[in-house]
């Protein structure tokens, strides 16, 4: 536990320390800037019927950006120990895979949760106008950790196959898209059974749901299986390293 | 204190080291010694146990990496040959985060810290960040994380490779002084450097050991027969029969310039005395009186360098360009004053 505290910890330091992060947070908070603006738009449009709770089409837009978002956070977390081989002190203390995987992604997390906290204002400002439903709000913020949770597993897993960065990110970017088109592809099939399938895995239909704020524990059981099956993926790919 | 057995290691078909075995009593400072790609780092990274050997087993202070990887490894501090550290961090936050690593209480981690940054002569940059130090600083940073745990096993893989002259022997007295008190094993192909560290030398060429022994008894076995060089005054005549006449001499010859005799005598004896006393009676003037010894050098191309046939009998296509061994060492053959 120590020794995931202290990756945790040394790596968390590594992303405050890097321009990178802040370069993500400015352009995040730019584009959701935009999308709050035009959510307001919205909400104060008497022509548009205000069915859904106010920022579920803020949790509907915005989550999008996870796609590119998210290789960007983990790109770096593996790959630039092989590449530095800083990896080699790492290793020879007395830590195992497993605890360095789960220290740098525990890290990724918080960063990750870091990025959305400012959003939090949105919802506050609406609320000193007009009444909030608190309820799919916290709902939505669940969703968007959850599906963010499941694509960083994924993001450290290709971070820990390659000592490129670039690669890593590109494996990450083509991975969590195809999570997110999974979905989709329920429309093209007939087969009823496969449908169904991959209706449990529309990661649209999820946030869709949660920011209405139903929160089904299926949808939260996929995300930790998700995670802990790419951590157990990136484990392993780190462990192989030492055989070639 | 690090125990071997019969350690291979392949990288697909190459086979990188083959059936290494050796032993590292406490206290001792061994050196390994091959040219580059010869299997040192290899060898290295099995006994800090970053890479698993493809068969044979490696104990460290009667742990087994294999059956104990984390106690071993608290056992055993490493410095890499590429020593890559966090390049944003500062020297003391480095050190910090390495005392949580290796899971050291607070007050056992300031203590660490503060005796790694004192032996280490970190004081002055302990609150730079690493990367803006230059590479023997980032080499001590290396050296300091090593020392931390207060391994009793200290395990470096060329410590001064690209250092400056000056870096060199700051960091060698540095390794001198962590040797006094631990089992230090490093590795290196600057010849010097064993003879000025090591107690005992491991030669390795090729994924095999080829040699063991104190630099001493590597050249005893080694090398052909020891040789005094001596230089007399006004050449006198005769001389080079009255010095093979000398008990225990094979040969006198002629050296390059008059009056100059390299005497080669047999194995385990010193003639010098013989030859002095040989001198006074015959009413000679003795100017100089060497002792010729083969230095480790000669010892490592002797055992390193394979000729076309022993290269095609070994490890295929690949044939090292020959290197002449020369009979007695002579041109840039070590030398020492007696």
């Amino acid at each position: 536990m120590r020794a995931v505290w202290a990756t945790y910890t040394r790596e968390l330091r590594a992303y405050f320390f890097s321009p990178l992060a802040y370069v993500v947070l400015f352009f995040f908070l730019i584009v959701n800037g935009f999308i709050f603006v035009n959510l307001i738009g919205n909400l104060i449009n008497p022509q548009v019927m205000a069915r859904d709770p106010a920022l579920s089409y803020f949790f509907h837009t915005s989550w999008i950006l996870m796609l590119l978002l998210v290789p960007v956070l983990t790109m770096r977390l593996l790959s630039e120990e092989l590449r530095s081989g800083s990896i080699e002190i790492l290793m020879t203390a007395p830590i195992s895979e497993a605890q360095v995987v789960a220290g740098k992604y525990l890290a990724a997390l918080t960063f990750y949760a870091f990025l959305w906290l400012p959003t939090v204002v949105y919802a506050l400002m609406i609320a000193r106008h007009s009444e909030v439903d608190w309820g799919p709000v916290a709902a939505g913020y669940l969703g968007i950790l959850g599906i963010g949770a499941l694509f960083l597993a994924v993001g450290t897993f290709a971070s820990a196959m390659t000592r490129s960065q670039l690669v890593a990110a590109i494996v990450a970017v083509a991975l969590v898209f195809l999570f997110f088109l999974l979905g989709l592809f329920q429309e093209q099939i007939d087969n009823e059974g496969l449908k169904q399938a991959l209706g449990y895995v529309d990661l649209f239909g999820h946030i869709d749901e949660f920011s209405r704020g139903i929160v089904d524990t299926r949808r939260l059981a996929y995300y930790g299986t998700g995670v802990l099956f790419f951590l157990f993926l990136a484990t392993r790919a780190l462990e192989d390293k030492k055989w070639r | 204190m690090i125990e071997a057995q019969n350690l291979t290691r392949r990288y697909g078909d190459f086979t990188a080291v083959q059936d290494v075995s050796f032993s590292l009593a406490a206290g001792e400072i061994v050196g390994m010694l091959g040219p580059n790609g010869a299997g040192k780092t290899t060898t290295l990274r099995m006994i800090t146990g970053f890479l698993p050997p493809t068969s044979g087993r490696v104990t460290v202070a009667g742990k087994d990496l294999l059956d104990a990887p984390h106690a071993a490894r608290r056992q055993l501090g490493y410095l890499p040959e590429k020593v890559a550290l966090y390049n944003e961090m500062r020297v003391e936050e480095y050190l910090a985060y390495r005392a949580r690593l290796e899971g050291l209480g607070r007050a056992e981690a300031r203590e660490g810290i503060e005796n790694a940054i004192e032996r280490c002569l970190l004081v002055d940059v302990r609150r730079q960040i690493i990367g803006t130090l230059s590479k023997g600083f980032q080499q001590r940073v290396g050296l300091a994380t090593a020392i931390l745990h207060q391994p009793s096993v200290l395990v470096l893989d060329e410590p001064t490779v690209g250092l400056d002259p000056k870096q060199i022997i700051a960091i060698r007295e540095l390794i001198r002084e962590l040797g006094r008190e631990r089992t230090l094993l490093l590795s290196t192909h600057i010849l010097p450097e064993v003879e000025l560290l090591c107690n005992r030398v491991m030669i390795i060429d090729r994924g095999r050991i080829v040699a063991e022994g104190t630099p001493e008894s590597l050249r005893e076995t080694q090398v052909g027969n020891p040789a005094v060089r001596i230089l007399l005054k006004d050449a006198p005549a005769g001389a080079g029969e009255a010095l093979g006449a000398v008990p225990g001499v094979i040969s006198a010859r002629a050296g390059a310039t008059d009056g100059a005799w390299i005497v080669e005598h047999q194995k385990g004896t010193d003639l010098r005395e013989a030859i002095f006393h040989e001198a006074v009676e015959r009413g000679w003037v003795l100017l100089e009186m060497i002792r010729e010894r083969a230095s480790l050098e000669d010892i490592f191309v002797r055992l390193t360098t394979h000729d076309a046939a022993a290269g095609a009998a070994g490890s295929g296509a690949e044939t090292p360009a020959p290197l002449e061994t020369p009979e007695t060492p002579a041109g840039p053959a070590e030398e020492e004053a007696s």
